[in-house]
């Protein structure tokens, strides 16, 4: 946008912009608009890096300010360019990457420094928060060393009583108990949660003006998040650093970010205050993105609606808005030239880069007017209602513990832990359960005792009337077996890269012993049925997106017509704009074939959306099961009261006002009670 | 500590036992395979048949004896008066091998020292300028000396060291034993050792720093690029100072291991070397043992180079503990 109009200003000592203008009207959000001078500007940034693809346009042009205290949220699918603005930003960005434009800390201008000059910054002024915990440590040294030496880098000659009071500190403040004694732990002695902890505290031990969170939560659990979150504001009091949080889940920005910049192919699509963005969002793509997620905390009304395509290839990036082969609004002239972000309301500061942005902002299009292929949900039940169903898969008091071994020569077993705790459910033909659990609570073992068609440890697994434990050999295992398929979370590791989907369909039906035609007749109606053209049967899986494999996957699934389907996370792995396609699929197929799901997930709003009845599971044992809207709306447990209570709500109002509760030892306790002080 | 004393042990008890299970099969191995009376048989001329009897039964080799009898004996020695039995000339194999013993220490300490310094820190320079044509070069060089068998390794320096002599006219490098036997002062007898040691050093350093330099490279850049190294740098660190103090440290600890496998081959020397430069250590013992018909003393030498061998992953599994504090030695 700077580079149509500038207009440039003095005011104070920052040269006054477009884009710091329009920034400083940002107002329409818990802290109002920002005042002062900026700690941080980039201008015009570019990344690319040469590959063996070709050159990589990562990212192409984002304009941005910090303000200390202010929160600035990057949304954005993965290839969208966020991760690379944030390494960036500090440094870390690979040798092969070409950075052009401008960041200027301060007055300093950071593009252009060596890892020497850009080393005295980071941990000082600027700081940085990964993603997965459990790699972001070094295993070989503890705790204490690992804070201390944060300290230390920069403050060669502290004394060691005062680094050690100081790395006290530092862990209570991200919440971490009896920190004295923690300080010797190595880090495989702590669970994710904790671990990053030990990362924010070392990301906050000089006192940064700048920490970056690069999607912070994405590995952690729903609680576990809502924690870490929590402990990211503590930090950000405690330092009153800039915060930018980087993520794909919208829910994570509304409770956290005062501003929000959605990017797209490399460059931000729409930027306003979180308030705005979320209550009038003028991008096409923006509108997706929040439209096309299930709402935890509503009932769905209608069917989600899918953005089509995929995200784009950053090594083809299409001409002109990169967003047009997937919008519903494209014209001509979108295919032409990229549109630049322009005010949508000057006032607000809500910019927004659309060909048609004008007409958005004037008829004031919603979501629902720009993607109007709104489908009523399914009538499931309608021929048959759902309690003269027979009942496909009957689970009772199924247990199954793990010896705890000892180390050594002979691995003497130390007791046993139990992983599942009679667990008991049922699902009728057709229908959805979903178990909902942290990792940890079983619902995976619970899926594989099933899936083994074994005897259980104790109780009994009823399939299709039939009683596991009196399957007397392989040959009756895999004739019902036929009837019980898996799918799995992540396409990409769970279809063999080598075989062509012809294979991949094939094996199941030859298994089962078909011949040939009919198997050739059958997988052309799979892949049909799964919504890919039948003529890519000789392709392989490395040739499909990650939402096309995870159809391929469902095919593969489908190839026996299975009466019954487990899926374990099978969305989790996929881009938010992708996952709605495959929820619509999922739904299809049940209406169409009347299968049943036994649908693990850790995503409660998809849950909500997709499942007739929910199991929660926690360590182990089924702690609340009844009917999906009873749960949702009346949970009885207080375990389950946690649980929904830490869901990141997509819708700030909401986010900012409502109550967390922590579990604690079988009883609920508001989290404010448990501050990190 | 003593769960760590009592662990430790428990290893060594439940090794003695298993050298012992497989020392007992190859002297049974050994006894029915080598021909100790041919030695005496194919003699010119050939002695009288009492005294091959008289020499065989001496030496516990005689195959008329049940081999089970013959084995019972062997054993009873071995842990009254940790006799290891005779050759079949007579000769005592305690006494043979505890001189060969020197002899190898003196050729693999130097040796393993050296590759281990070399190995590992030609890895760590090349990994960090992967790609760059140092790297290229030196790992270039590292794949074509690894494919290049020992044997012809020696054989081609020992032409080389000739070469040599024969140009500075006097003779630099000895290629055979580790030293001319007369020795005048310390400082005579260090220069002497010195240009005998020196060209199967240069052998047994190529060879096995190649090894250590190639995986020291692939440990390295595993771990250059994980998560806690850009952790490291986002403090603060210089990415060197990151890859040195962090990543380094990681990729030690394989390393470290098979380090520990070398330290006992110290013990066991080294057969092909001591074979081409003649050094009477004990792989070039084990090699004559068996030519020989030597049971007992291939036995054991076998039951050392198993000794060794355990002692080595005994080491590994400490070394691997003391560095890595994920494992526990308990």
């Amino acid at each position: 946008m700077s580079d149509t109009t500038t207009t440039s200003t003095k005011q104070g000592s920052v040269e006054m912009d477009d884009v710091l203008r329009y920034e400083l009207l940002e107002s329409n959000g818990p802290k109002g608009a920002p005042t002062g001078d900026p700690v941080l500007s980039v201008r015009n940034l570019k990344v690319s890096f040469n590959t063996e693809a070709g050159r990589v346009d990562a990212v192409r042009g984002v304009n941005f300010d910090l303000w200390g205290g202010r929160t600035l949220g990057i949304v954005g699918e993965s290839g969208s360019g966020k991760s690379v603005t944030a390494l960036s930003l500090i440094g870390l960005l690979d040798d092969n990457a070409h950075v052009t434009g401008s960041i200027k800390l301060g007055n300093e201008e950071l593009i252009g420094k060596t890892d020497e000059e850009m080393s005295e910054l980071r941990g000082t002024k600027i700081s940085m928060i990964f993603q997965d915990p459990l790699s972001a440590l070094t295993p070989m040294f503890s705790i204490g060393d690992q804070l201390a030496e944060a300290l230390l880098t920069h403050n060669p000659h502290m004394s060691r009583s005062d680094v050690r009071k100081r790395c006290i500190e530092l862990l209570s403040i991200v919440g971490i108990t009896d920190p004295e004694n923690r300080l010797d732990s190595f880090p495989h002695e702590f669970s994710g949660g904790m671990r990053q902890r030990v990362v924010i505290a070392i990301a906050i031990a000089n006192n940064p003006d700048i920490i970056i969170a690069d999607e912070p939560t994405t590995a952690l659990d729903v609680t576990i998040q809502a924690q870490i979150l929590d402990v990211l504001k503590v930090a950000q009091k405690e330092t009153g650093a800039a915060v930018v949080l980087i993520t794909h889940d919208l829910g994570v920005v509304a409770g956290t970010a005062d501003d929000i910049m959605v990017m797209y192919a490399g460059r931000g699509v729409e930027r306003a205050s979180v308030d705005t963005l979320f209550a009038e969002p003028r991008h096409p793509y923006t509108m997706g993105l929040l439209g096309a997620v299930p709402k935890p905390h509503l009932q769905a009304e209608h069917r989600l609606v899918p953005i089509k395509g995929n995200p784009p290839s950053l090594a083809a990036i299409p001409t002109g808005c990169p967003f047009n082969p997937r919008c519903p609004m494209a014209t001509e002239e979108c295919s032409k030239k990229e549109p630049v972000l322009l005010p949508a309301n000057a006032a607000e500061g809500h910019l927004a880069s659309c060909h048609h942005l004008q007409e958005i902002c004037e008829k004031n299009l919603t979501y629902a007017e720009v993607y109007p292929d709104f489908e009523p949900i399914l009538p499931k039940w309608v021929d048959v209602p759902r309690n003269e169903r027979p009942v496909v898969l009957k689970v009772e008091n199924l247990t199954k513990t793990f010896p705890v071994q000892g180390k050594g020569f002979i691995r003497r077993s130390k007791g046993t832990m139990t992983a599942v705790d009679r667990a008991s459910f049922e699902i009728h033909e057709g229908e959805t359960l979903a178990l909902v659990g942290e990792s940890g609570s079983g619902k995976s073992t619970t899926l594989m005792q099933i899936m083994d068609l074994l005897k259980p440890e104790d109780g009994r697994i009823t399939v299709l009337g039939k009683d596991v434990a009196e399957l007397k050999n392989a040959a009756q295992r895999r004739e019902l077996r036929k009837d019980l398929q898996v799918i799995f979370q992540d396409p990409m590791s769970s279809l063999d890269p080598r075989m062509p989907v012809y294979d991949v369909l094939a094996e199941p039906l030859q298994a089962q012993g078909w011949n040939k035609e009919d198997i050739n007749t059958r997988i052309g109606e799979l892949m049909r049925l799964v919504g890919i053209n039948p003529d890519y049967v000789d392709r392989f899986p490395s040739q499909f997106s990650g939402g096309q494999r995870q159809r391929i996957a469902i095919a593969r699934a489908l190839a026996t017509s299975p009466k019954i389907l487990l899926l374990d996370e099978p969305i989790a792995s996929l881009d938010v704009s992708i996952q709605a396609g495959i929820i619509n699929l999922l739904e299809d197929l049940q209406v169409q074939l009347k299968i049943s799901y036994l649908f693990v997930a850790h995503d409660l709003a998809v849950i909500r959306h997709i499942s007739d009845t929910v199991a929660v599971m926690h360590l182990g044992k089924i702690v609340e099961y009844g009917e999906t809207e009873d749960v949702f709306t009346n949970p009885q447990d207080p375990y389950t009261k946690a649980l929904l209570s830490a869901i990141p709500i997509p819708d700030p109002k909401i986010e900012r006002t409502r109550e967390r509760m922590i579990y604690q030892d079988g009883k609920l306790v508001p989290a404010t009670h448990i501050s990190n002080e | 500590m003593a769960r760590f004393v009592w662990y430790v042990t428990k290893r060594i008890l439940s090794y003695i036992v298993m050298i012992f299970v497989a020392t007992s099969l190859t002297f049974f191995l050994a006894s029915s395979f080598m021909n100790p009376r041919s030695n005496f048989e194919q003699r010119t001329p050939r002695p009288p048949q009492e005294s091959i009897e008289e020499n065989l039964y001496r030496t516990n080799l005689n195959d008329k004896t049940p081999v089970i009898e013959r084995y019972q004996v062997w054993v009873t020695n071995l842990f009254t008066k940790f006799d290891l039995g005779m050759t079949p000339t007579g000769d005592n194999v305690n006494r043979e091998m505890s001189s060969k013993f020197m002899a190898s220490i003196e050729l693999m300490t130097p040796a393993t020292i050296l590759s281990v310094v070399i190995g590992v820190s030609l890895g760590v320079y090349t990994a960090q300028r992967q790609y760059q044509w140092q790297d290229r070069f030196l790992s270039g060089v590292a794949s074509v000396l690894l494919v290049i068998p020992t044997v012809v390794m020696a054989i081609l320096i020992v032409f080389a060291a000739i070469e040599i002599n024969a140009r500075a006219g006097s003779r630099i490098f000895y290629v055979t034993d580790l030293s001319s036997g007369d020795t005048g002062n310390f400082f005579t007898w260090l220069i002497d050792f010195l240009q005998h040691i020196i060209l199967p050093t240069i052998v047994l350093t190529i060879v096995s720093s190649v090894g250590y330099h190639l995986s020291q490279r692939t440990y390295l850049l595993d771990e250059m690029h994980a998560d806690y190294v850009r952790t490291a740098r986002a403090k603060g660190l210089t990415r060197k100072k990151a890859i040195r103090k962090h990543a380094l440290r990681v990729s030690l600890i394989p390393t470290a291991v098979s380090v520990a496998f070398s330290l006992a081959g110290i013990f066991t020397g080294a057969v092909m070397t001591e074979k081409v430069f003649a050094i009477h250590g004990l792989g070039e013992y084990f090699i004559n043992c068996i030519n020989n018909n030597n049971i007992h003393g291939a036995v054991a030498v076998a039951a050392f180079s198993g000794a060794m061998t355990l002692v080595g992953a005994l080491l590994a599994d400490l070394f691997a503990a003391a560095l890595d504090p994920r494992i526990k030695m308990s």
